[in-house]
């Protein structure tokens, strides 16, 4: 029952806490958000006329239209990003080829990296032109840099014991990086790639800024009309979007850690601590451990 | 009977010497057990026999191949102590492993199935290895040496963890086909009483030598 009780006030304070925060942007942003009518930053635009239905009216939005294009440039660079980073981390990795493969193989995955995407996509904009593909090109390259260390730390960190084994059978390095490694590290590397989509979503937002699509690209039209309040209004719908991935992200991560099975993921979870199954109950008096 | 291994004038460790062995060959279908205090370089030699580790000298030799040459693919089935199994894969996945490891390619589904069978696994063929028991995993980590066929097997403790009933079994399964493929295995075991059950030879490995005295099973007073 006292279990019962302190989740229940935790819930209150943080949905308390969610109403306020949101109460206040609402407020910041002259109801550009939100107001009593209605969502106003996801109205249609005037031009081209929005055919659809009166209750999908909001996807005519410049909101809706940046944000799908963002996520949608997130998607294909988490997918081409990790077809090539995969090849990469695996060559990158000390534990399963020697130091004549692994340093070309990290200075390339290291040369990805060392250029934030935004400029990767001025680069892109200037080669492919503007719109999402320069965008998808660009958060790719930084995809591999990226999720390409990630992998190949992870691997050299998995345990030797199965490597030992596969080697001494005498398997090929490509039979071992296929049927051991992947397996083996699977969940670290699912996570990561889960972890490098949320990522992308992040920083896709910024790329439209150069011309490379995306949300930014509108962002960056209204701050040249000097419209600051819709600014403010589609920084905060980026917030509150990074925000939902962000938890999804969390929630679909949380089966892939090694104790998944002992401790079942669960969405409560992404907002109250885990619950106490072992230990001696919690006790009010702080001498008393 | 031709010689599986052949050591001469080894000496194995990582920077400074742990073992020294100056002569030792084990024939085709022969068992030779290994024994003696933690530390002292057993697992070592396992490992410097599979190839995994550089001997800091000496000659050795697995099925005519000489170090650092590795032997061909499928020669050496290696059980280590920790097992070296995909955890996150499941019992039939370890086992084909060792089944795609053997030397010859065809009827790898058969082989991967019998041992599955001999080691009393069919009913946990598609379950996780990480669900499984410390014994249970034992076996699956068996079951991808036998399925792979090899000239040469490689055991460090493989018996550990293991009730009677299973270790007799597991033994019988492991003794037969060594004496029906004509392989030769390398046990490290330290149940001496057990060793020497298992075994043709039993070796004793004292302060870094391999006893030259107690040599046979048949006059080992334990």
């Amino acid at each position: 029952m006292a279990g019962m009780d302190r989740e229940f006030k935790e819930l209150l304070i943080s949905v308390t806490i969610v109403i306020i925060g949101f109460w206040t942007i609402v407020q910041l942003t002259s109801g550009l958000i939100w107001d009593w009518n209605g969502w106003k930053a996801l109205e249609p635009q005037s031009y081209p006329p929005c055919e659809v239905n009166n209750f999908l009216q909001f996807t005519c939005s410049t909101a809706w239209i940046g944000m799908i294009e963002t996520i949608k440039i997130a998607i294909l660079a988490t997918f081409f990003g990790m077809l090539l980073s995969l090849p990469l981390g695996l060559l990158s990795s000390r534990n399963l080829f020697p130091n004549y493969i692994t340093y070309p193989s990290r200075a390339i995955v290291s040369a990805c990296r060392s250029l934030p995407s935004l400029i990767w996509a001025i680069v892109f904009v200037i080669i492919v032109g503007l719109g999402p593909t320069a965008g998808v090109l660009a958060m790719s390259i930084y995809t591999v840099g990226y999720l390409g260390k990630m992998q190949y730390e992870s691997i050299e960190g998995m345990n030797s014991d199965p490597l030992e084994a596969a080697n001494a059978m005498g398997l090929t390095k490509a039979e071992i990086s296929l049927w051991v490694v992947i397996p083996e590290a699977a969940n670290h590397l699912i996570a990561q790639m889960i972890f490098m989509f949320e990522y992308n979503v992040r920083s896709g937002t910024v790329i439209g800024i150069v011309g490379a699509g995306g949300i930014g690209y509108y962002i960056n039209l209204y701050l040249k009309f000097l419209e600051y309040e819709r600014v403010a209004a589609y920084l905060v719908i980026i917030f509150l979007v990074v925000l939902i991935i962000d938890m999804v992200s969390i929630y679909l991560r949380s089966f892939f850690v090694d104790d998944s099975e002992k401790t079942k993921p669960s969405w409560s979870g992404l907002i109250l601590p885990p619950k106490e199954t072992v230990g001696p109950p919690r006790s009010n008096n702080p001498r008393q451990f | 009977m031709p010689a599986v291994v052949r050591l001469e004038n080894l000496e194995v460790g990582f920077r400074s010497t742990l073992l020294s062995i100056e002569k030792l060959e084990i024939s085709s279908g022969e068992i030779l057990a290994i024994t003696g205090p933690s530390g002292i370089g057993k697992t070592s030699l396992l490992r410097t026999i599979s190839g995994l580790l550089r001997p800091i000298s000496g000659l050795v030799q697995v099925d005519g191949v000489r170090s650092p040459e590795r032997p061909r693919r499928g020669t050496i089935g290696y059980i280590p102590q920790k097992l070296g199994l995909v955890r996150h894969s499941s019992v039939w996945a370890n086992v084909m492993l060792g089944s795609r490891a053997a030397r010859s390619s065809s009827d790898s589904k058969e082989r991967a199935i019998n041992s599955i069978i001999a080691m009393g696994l069919e009913e946990k063929k598609y379950e996780s290895v990480k669900r499984l028991s410390g014994g249970q995993q034992r076996r699956v980590a068996i079951a991808r040496t036998l399925a792979q066929r090899p000239k040469l097997i490689l055991a460090d403790e493989f018996l550990s963890e293991l009730d009677e009933k299973t270790s007799m079994k597991v033994t019988k399964a492991v003794t037969n086909y060594v004496s029906a493929s004509g392989a030769a295995m390398i046990l490290v075991e330290h149940d001496i009483a057990r060793a020497k059950e298992i075994s043709d030879r039993l070796l004793i490995i004292d302060d870094g030598r391999l006893n030259p005295f107690i040599t046979d099973t048949s006059i080992l007073e334990v």
